[in-house]
């Protein structure tokens, strides 16, 4: 039985990707949600938001009262800034240290403390991260998998520890970009959907795989560990995302968090893109987004450019040329840091990258330096059957 | 064909070959040499500057004698600054003459409404039948960037544009042809008067 | 009738052409990507002129001059330079690069008898003037120096100051928007244009076509401009100068 591949007729999502939802005009659930926020009634959010921050608030104004994971980039940064300095909240932010951290990421996190703010930063051993990172990479063609997960066990338990039970995360990308919608309506989400949307249920399957290892024991996992029902329960955990109480905008985050928080952008496009200003703190982040174009035919430029359409500042021919121009970038300038990470040889790396390049819209060719490539078989924009 | 653009200092000469080159499969040189003027098939006066610095410069070089002399017998082309040079005078600067080729005088726009100077594109009356806008359609734009123009002009074939008041922006005889506007930056419209004018056979 | 002009801007720095984004730039190519993905011999046939600015930090201007001759070569339309202009010799040097205008800054503040020099010696109509500003505590402040250095100067007293000088053009650039897509800063272009006895051109915030209408509806507005890399690929531009006709806007037809 075949499947029609078509794209948003609002953006450029493709309906490749997990969990996209579409309806009858062939509108992406990220676009329809664009259009009704412009209309929400955003005052019953903010007065939900009152209530959970009054319920959370440090009353002695002497503790932290509120947890942002932050990276030194734009969307935590700007969360974290707003918590303090419209609702008067004391947050600890929150940095769980990527592998393979960039100049930029690493400038822009110190300038985001200089900037005033009180942090803590987490380093789970790089050892483990490294072997979860790699199982991740070949089990799940998640890249940083062992750092996708600690971002919300390691500032979970941080925030256990500090004993503050509020955690902000910045957006629900399933919501804002095309995915899952279950959570639209829900001020706050759990665990249970942290591992099935964000990790995709690979978590418990990694985790047994990963202690096969005779290097690694149960408790070298320890940042690796979520809590248990009880303890939500008992702790009173609340994970929210900050994109349910106020319009999410990430040019605006970005406006923001270089006036108040001292943001740099790149000098150049970051690969793969024609932003420079987005997801700058680490190096495998350009190696996720070329899996995530060998999967599922769309790559950063797509989802950045979807990002521009939806905040009105192109229209979707326009995105339509930067898309053919950008998108799919293979990230040759990483990949002798890359092999080194993982402890490879490009032929097993490669090997890694064909298992998971989607064989129907993608065919292997020898380009003009005679290197295999994974190419297109289909034209962007254009719907075919598979 | 050879095709001479002169050079006296003051003018867009790049724009204004590259535009000729591409129309014309001509022998096109720039330069001020009395030898190579009267050796050539069609002049091109080209001008972006001041009046003064330009009547000036054509002094210095002796080529008020050899482009009064030249024009007799070939056709010359003044664009923009080059067309007022062509002309009797002009109020810029200090009423300083020009070649007096064609009798007119420019004199500055003057409006309390309309921005000075006069810049973009703008449509040129050419209902009447004349070599330069032949083939070209019915009320073109061309481009136009200048604060000063002629009102009117003796004994010459003018065509008309509307800014501010009514001026003319081209003019032709045998030999003497001027525009105001910028072929060489009027597109197709503008390649196609280039055209006109090369091919014109005297 | 004197037509509305839609004009293309190039940023240029240190080798590289970019897209700036209030005021902060992102390199994006050289000479030979912005030939390869910006066909300017057909994206001409769009544009009523096109603006290459100099952004550089550090100006080499015979570097400037090289680049930007390849990028011109066979494109006639009209054609503006500029950036850290200080002097008579720079001027002529990006006329001799094929300039048809070229445009001054911060040379404004720093030495108004030298402009008044440059426009006598070339004519007023070929020397823009342009403004950076940006909005702070309800007043528009000019800034220098590629958007660095404040000078404390309100916008409409600076816009007079540079007709008294007798500039032919006023390139009007709003920092806050430069780069956003969020459409020009309509209000101030009126202000702005209704005040100035010189054509403005209207830049910072454009990214598509709707923006290009709001900006050219503005009854004394003489041009609109984007310095836009990524929006106005391909065909962009051709389709909002389509789009702009049938609207009925005051374009130049050829």
């Amino acid at each position: 039985m075949s499947t029609k591949i078509f794209w948003c007729q609002s953006c450029l999502n493709m309906s490749t990707r997990p969990r996209i939802e579409f309806n009858g005009e062939q509108i992406c659930n990220a676009c329809q949600w664009s259009k009704e926020k412009s209309v929400f009634d955003w005052t019953k959010r903010e007065e939900e938001l009152q209530n959970l921050l009054e319920k959370y608030r440090a009353k002695d104004q002497k503790s932290f009262d509120c947890v942002v994971p932050v990276s030194g980039g734009k969307d935590g940064s700007y969360v974290a800034h707003v918590l303090k300095t419209r609702y008067g909240m004391n947050p600890l932010t929150v940095t769980v240290r990527p592998a393979l951290s960039s100049n930029i990421g690493n400038r822009n996190l110190s300038a985001f403390i200089e900037a005033g703010f009180n942090h803590v930063h987490v380093s789970p051993s790089a050892t483990v991260m490294q072997k979860l990172n790699r199982l991740g990479f070949i089990e799940k063609g998640f890249p940083y998998y062992g750092w996708l997960i600690a971002i919300k066990t390691a500032v979970i338990q941080t925030a256990m520890n500090f004993k503050i039970p509020l955690i902000f995360y910045g957006e629900d990308g399933e919501v804002e970009y095309g995915g899952s919608t279950e959570n639209k309506n829900k001020a706050l989400y759990s665990i249970d959907y942290m591992k099935r949307v964000y990790f995709e249920g690979g978590y418990e399957k990694v985790f047994s795989k990963v202690l096969e290892d005779p290097g690694v024991s149960e408790g070298d996992l320890a940042f690796w560990q979520f809590p248990s029902d009880e303890e939500v329960k008992t702790h009173d955990l609340a994970f929210t995302h900050w994109s349910y109480f106020e319009p999410w905008d990430s040019y605006r985050n970005y406006v923001v968090a270089k006036e108040h928080c001292g943001l740099e952008e790149k000098e150049e496009n970051n690969s793969g893109t024609f932003t420079n200003f987005a997801q700058n703190d680490q190096k495998l982040c350009s190696l996720h987004f070329y899996l995530m174009y060998l999967k599922f035919g769309f790559g950063r430029t797509t989802s950045d450019a979807g990002i521009e359409i939806r905040r009105g500042a192109m229209s979707r021919d326009q995105a339509l040329n930067l898309v053919r121009l950008f998108d799919g970038h293979y990230p040759e300038e990483f990949i002798e840091e890359y092999l080194e990470y993982y402890q490879m040889d490009i032929t097993e790396f490669n090997g890694v990258l064909d298992k998971y390049a989607n064989k129907d819209l993608f065919r292997k060719e020898k380009n003009s330096n005679s290197i295999s490539e994974w190419k297109p078989n289909f034209a962007v924009d254009v719907e075919f059957e598979i | 064909m050879n095709v001479v653009i002169i050079d006296y200092g003051l003018g867009n000469v790049a724009s204004l070959s590259s535009a000729i080159k591409e129309v014309k499969n001509c022998n096109l040189i720039v330069s001020n040499s009395e030898q190579d003027i009267f050796q050539a098939d069609k002049l091109i006066l080209p001008g972006v500057g001041s009046f003064d610095q330009a009547m000036a410069n054509l002094r210095s070089l002796d080529l008020v004698r050899i482009i009064t002399s030249a024009a007799e017998s070939i056709p010359i082309l003044g664009i923009c600054l080059g067309m007022q040079i062509l002309c009797s005078s002009s109020t810029e600067g200090s009423l300083t003459k020009g070649l007096d080729l064609v009798a007119g005088e420019f004199n500055k726009f003057v409006s309390t409404e309309y921005t000075i100077p006069h810049i973009g594109f703008n449509q040129v009356d050419v209902s009447n039948p004349s070599i330069l806008f032949e083939d070209i359609s019915d009320n073109p734009d061309f481009y136009f960037v200048h604060s000063y123009r002629l009102h009117s002009a003796e004994n010459i074939l003018s065509h008309r544009t509307q800014y501010i008041d009514s001026f003319i922006s081209a003019f032709e005889s045998k030999y003497i042809f001027g525009t105001q506007f910028h072929p060489e930056l009027s597109q197709t419209n503008g390649s196609k008067l280039l055209q006109n004018f090369l091919d014109y056979d005297a | 009738m004197l037509r509305k002009r839609l004009i293309f801007v190039l940023i240029y720095s240190e080798g590289f052409f970019c897209q700036s984004r209030n005021f902060r730039l992102q390199k994006v190519g050289k000479v030979d990507w912005i030939i390869d993905n910006y066909k300017f011999s057909e994206v001409s046939k769009y544009i009523d002129e096109l603006i290459i600015l100099d952004a550089s930090p550090t100006k080499d201007i015979a570097r400037f001059c090289d680049d930007v001759q390849i990028i011109i070569e066979n494109i006639h339309i009209p054609k503006c330079f500029g950036g850290g202009i200080s002097s008579l010799g720079g001027v002529s040097k990006l006329f001799a690069a094929g300039a048809d205008k070229i445009s001054i800054n911060s040379l404004a503040f720093d030495d108004p008898r030298a402009c008044k020099e440059i426009i006598s010696q070339y004519g007023s109509q070929s020397i823009v003037a342009s403004i950076d500003y940006k909005s702070e505590d309800g007043h528009e402040i000019v800034y220098k120096s590629n958007g660095t250095i404040a000078t404390g100067i309100e916008l409409s007293q600076h816009v007079n100051f540079l007709n008294e000088i007798g500039f032919g053009e006023i390139l009007l650039n709003s920092m806050d928007r430069d780069g956003t897509g969020f459409g020009y800063d309509l209000d101030k272009i009126i202000s702005i244009s209704n005040l100035s006895t010189v054509p403005i051109i209207a830049l910072g915030g454009a990214g598509n076509k709707n923006h290009f209408h709001a900006g050219l509806l503005i009854e004394n507005v003489g041009a609109v401009a984007t310095a836009n890399l990524f929006n106005f690929m391909e065909d962009a531009l051709g389709i909002s100068r389509d789009y702009l006709l049938e609207e009925k806007i005051n374009l130049a037809k050829w």
